[in-house]
This record gives C-alpha cells, structure tokens and sequence, in this order.
C-alpha cells in the first residue's frame, strides 16, 4: 500500500533511544526533528509543524504532558503518540487526557511503530494491549458513574479492548468480530474520547492507588 | 532590628482566585484552594464575621482587592495598598465585635501594621532600609500608646498581662514554627538520604552486575537484559511484585518470567483485575503457562501475548502468538498431548479450553473459569 510521507519530531531525553527509534521506523516516515526536554522540544514543534509528535511521557523538565498543553492550543493539527517505558498507570492515563492520541511501549519494533505513526497522522486512536488493559481497569464495571455517556464502555467497546489487550490488531479484531476495520477503529476512537472526556473519578482514584502496568 | 527577622518566618501559601467554583469574585474559593479545606467553609467564616460590623464583607473586599487574578502575576500597587487597609480595617472591626476596647484595639492595629509593613517591604515597593524604619516606628508607636492609654485611664490592669500574653505569642508562635519547619525539613531530607543510598546499593548490585555480564557474554545479552528488566520493574513498582500470600495475578506474572528465562522469549502480560490464588486457579495458572511454553517452543516467534481477565464473574486468561500456527485436527501425537495437558487440566476443575490455530495464523488459547 503506498502511503503518504509522514513528517515526525521525535521528544525523548535518551539519545540512545531516539537513534534506535529512528533507524527503526519504515521509509514512509520522516523524523524531520528531535528534542531532549519539554524546553527545546515545544518551540521545535511550532515552527516544524509536523503530522506526528513521537512523545516520551518522561522529560527531565516536565513531561510528555506539559508538552502536549504548551503546543496543542497553537497547532491543533499536531498529533501526539505517547512513547513510553513507564509502568505507572497515572502517567500513561495522564498524557493521553492531555491530548495524546495512544500509548505504545517502548518495546515496539520499527514496523508497528510505523504502522502507529501512520495511523496517529491519520487521525486514529493507537492502543497497546497495554493500554487497554489500563482502560479496562479504569472503567470496570459496577462503579458508580455520573455520566454514562462518557462514563461507561459500551459492551462492544469493552470487548474490542479486550482483544486489544490479547495481542489482537485492528484488522483481525475486525474478522473476528464480523465489523469493518473503520467501525473497530471507530470503536477505539470513542474509547479514546471518553477516556479523556469522563469526569469519572474512579479514573484518577484509580490510577493514584494503582500502580500497576 | 536585622532585615532577617523582619522576614515572615514562614512562606505564605500562594492564593489566587479562581474561576472555578466561584460565587461572586473566587476569593473564598482561592483561598479554600490553597489551604485545602472546604470553600463552603471559608464562606461561612466570612459570613460570620459579617455580624461583627460588617468585618467580613470588608475583609472580602480587601481579599478582592489583593488576590491576583486567576493566572495573572500580581495585582498593581494601589490595589495592593488598598487591599491591605481594607484587610486592616476588617481586622479592626472583628477585635473590636469580639469585644477588645479601643485602647487595645488602636495600639494593635499600630503594632500589626508595623509587622505588616516590615515583613512586607516588596509588596509595597517600599526599600527595605524605609520599611525597617517605618516598622520600627509603628511597633513603637503601638506600644507607646498601649502603655500610655492604659496607664494614663488607670483602669485596667487585668488588660496588661493580657497584652504581655498576646506580644510573647506574637514572638514565640513564628519562633516555634520555624522550628518545627526545620525539623520537618530535616527529616525529608534524612529520607531522601537514604532513598539515594538504596538506588545507588540496587544499581551496583543488579544493574552493574548486568551490565557486566554482558559485557563477557555477549550472546546472552538479551536475556540477561530482560531479566535485570524484569528485576528492575519488580522494584520500581513493588505492587506488582508476586506477593507471598498470592495472587492470581501474581502467579501469572510469576509464570511468564519462567518461561522467560527458559525459552529466551519475552511474555508481555497485561491484566485487568484480580483474585486471591486457589487450588483451581493454580491449575489455571498451570495451564496457562504450558500454553505459553508450548508457544514459546513451537512458535518460533520471540513475542508472547498474555491477557489475564478477572474483571467479572469468572477468570479468563488468553495466550496468544503469531507463530507458525498448526492444524488443531492433524497435530503430531506429542503436540496433541500438550493440548490435552491444557485441556485436561481445565476440564478437570470444571473450567474450558479453546485453542484456535491455522497454520501461519498463529495460535490462540483462551482458558476460562467461571
């Protein structure tokens, strides 16, 4: 399939890490510019203007977060991919209510990574099995809830996050379900909104309390 | 005098009003915000202090007045000046409501305003050299009039061990607190001592010790890496460490590691929820981990997927690879014995197994307990 070129700003304070990253991620993906703190990387970001913003969640100065706040009011069109090796539930939940629009651990190869930077360019939400685990815990079921609109999962949206959370892509949680890979994506987007729109205070009681992957 | 103790003995907590939650200007609300109680509370108080000549709704003007602005710096300097005689006058108002005379009223206020004037130099943009003198001569001043009103009415000598009281409160009170703020700090710092000497003991012991090892065996460097990640994230984040009594969840990280290190192949688990371990989770974790192992063996993939559900009524645990797959209906005997192994062990505590394969489609198990 040939897709377009993406222009990505990689944020991350291990240079190791970012030269591992960018010989990893396919020919369809440029990085156009790198940063190693939230000081170099938000006016960086400004002026390069780029599809996707590959986030680390820990900056020496602040954090995947305050990056997403300085430069999302600006430039409304930069995407935000959450690039984490953080175990700790509050941080993850907390760069994706920021803004972000997934969360891929560190361990990713080059090709998913790509695959992740594209989908993020074209305005999907990404999920590691990891995150969906997150979700799953954050919105359990029984709890009492405010809003149910954006408090509750939908049964199918819970089980989409399941097979997420099995190792399942997009494309075979869509043969499996019997649903169109646009409807399973769909189902991840409203995922992503209510997780960054729900009031519900079991989400930040819960990520206080635990601290669990 | 020295400039020190001029000083506040304390950093007064940032106030400013707030948008949110407001009624009229945010300033109860600010001010609830910043020490952490309740705003309903900090509105009563003013409400109250209302009855004492209409102390509190001076007060609220002169908080108005002071406070910045919800993200602003600081307010100008005549809105500071006019808050702080606003905030004066409101304290006036309440000693006199509760009751004090004004030949204790007056000097306190003298007195007041000179701390206020001394500990307060920048706010009103006064040098510091002016505001030590013009603190001096309030303090002075108050006290001068305290002695002379009392002494010239001759009435009250129950008021002056009163006032003496009130004056070694004011010199004891921010002495002690000082005190207890170092002890506090000192302690933080004592922890934070410590906490360093523990990071510094777990990098020499395990990361070093890794890093070296690698070093001479390179061959093995990925499997020693994950292991001393493993160790490191055990660590890091102690809940999720097995834990002695155990846990479902627990044991099914415990048996990932395992086949970890056996098979040199990384087991990521993720998991949602979790239950006190019993005899027929034990058997689950069992099958579970022959899954993985199978996986780990026959796959050939160096990526195990593990989702542990313990969400609802039952458990559930999914193994799932991108392996080479195989047909379920015309496996090698050996093959089939593993399954049975999984199989039968479910059926045995009355549980199901489903194992879904093709060949080049990877394989899929899923273990349920209800």
């Amino acid at each position: 399939m040939s897709r377009p070129m993406r222009r990505v700003v990689l944020v991350d304070d291990h240079d190791l890490f970012r030269a591992g990253v960018r010989a990893g991620l396919g020919a369809t993906v440029e990085v156009v510019g790198e940063a190693g703190s939230v000081l170099e990387a938000v006016p960086l970001i400004k002026e390069l203007d780029p599809d996707v913003v590959l986030l680390d969640v820990h900056l020496p100065d602040g954090g995947g977060q305050a990056v997403i706040m300085q430069v999302a009011p600006e430039r409304p069109g930069v995407k935000f991919l959450a690039l984490s090796v953080s175990d700790a539930a509050e941080d993850v939940i907390g760069v994706i209510r920021a803004g972000a629009r997934g969360y891929v651990t560190k361990a990713i190869s080059g090709d998913e990574l790509t695959e992740a930077v594209h989908r993020t360019a074209d305005g999907d939400a990404v999920f590691s099995p990891r995150l969906a685990g997150f979700v799953l815990d954050a919105f359990r079921s029984g709890d009492p809830v405010a809003d149910p609109e954006l408090d509750q999962l939908t049964a199918r949206e819970r089980e989409v996050l399941q097979l997420i959370a099995r190792g399942y892509r997009y494309k075979e949680i869509a043969a499996r379900l019997h649903l169109s890979a646009r409807t399973v994506e769909s189902h991840v987007s409203a995922v992503l909104r209510k997780l960054q729109l729900s009031s519900r205070h079991e989400l930040t009681r819960w990520a206080a309390e635990r601290r669990l992957i | 005098m020295s400039v020190r103790s001029l000083r506040l003995p304390v950093a007064l907590p940032h106030v400013e009003r707030v948008e949110r939650d407001r009624v009229v200007a945010g300033v109860a609300a600010g001010i609830a915000e910043s020490l952490a109680v309740d705003a309903t509370l900090v509105r009563l108080t003013f409400a109250f202090l209302a009855f004492a000549s209409g102390a509190g709704i001076v007060a609220y003007l002169g908080a108005w007045a002071l406070l910045p602005a919800p993200g602003c710096p600081t307010p100008r300097r005549g809105r500071r000046i006019s808050g702080t005689v606003l905030l004066v006058w409101a304290a006036i108002l309440t000693l006199r409501g509760v009751g004090l005379s004004d030949s204790v009223v007056w000097p306190l206020a003298l007195v007041a305003a000179g701390f206020v004037i001394g500990s307060g130099a920048a706010t009103f943009g006064l040098g510091v050299r002016r505001a030590r003198v013009a603190a001096t001569v309030l303090l002075v001043a108050g006290v001068a009039l305290f002695v002379g009103g009392n002494v010239s009415g001759g009435s009250s000598t129950l008021l002056a061990p009163g006032a003496v009281a009130i004056a070694l409160l004011l010199v004891v009170l921010p002495w002690a607190w000082r005190l207890a703020r170092e002890r506090d700090e000192e302690r933080a710092a004592r922890v934070r001592e410590q906490e360093r000497a523990e990071l510094a003991a777990r990098v020499h012991d395990s990361v070093l010790q890794t890093l070296t090892l690698i070093q001479k065996e390179p061959g093995d460097a990925r499997k020693l890496a994950r292991r001393q990640e493993r160790e490191l994230r055990a660590w890091l984040y102690p809940d999720r460490e097995p834990t002695a009594g155990g846990t479902l969840a627990g044991a099914v990280e415990a048996a990932a590691a395992e086949i970890e290190e056996l098979h040199s192949v990384r087991v990521d688990v993720v998991r949602t929820g979790d239950a006190p371990l019993d005899e027929r989770l034990q058997t689950l974790v069992l099958a579970a981990r022959e899954a993985m192992a199978n996986a780990a063996r026959h796959a050939g993939v160096d990526e195990v997927s593990v989702f542990l559900d313990a969400d609802g009524d039952g458990v559930s645990l999914y193994v799932r690879d991108r392996g080479v797959g195989f047909d379920p209906d015309a496996v090698a005997a050996d093959r089939r014995g593993v399954a049975e192994s999984i199989r039968g062990r479910m059926e045995r505590v009355g549980g199901t197994a489903k194992i879904v394969s093709a060949p080049g489609e990877g394989t899929d198990v899923e273990l349920e307990l209800s």
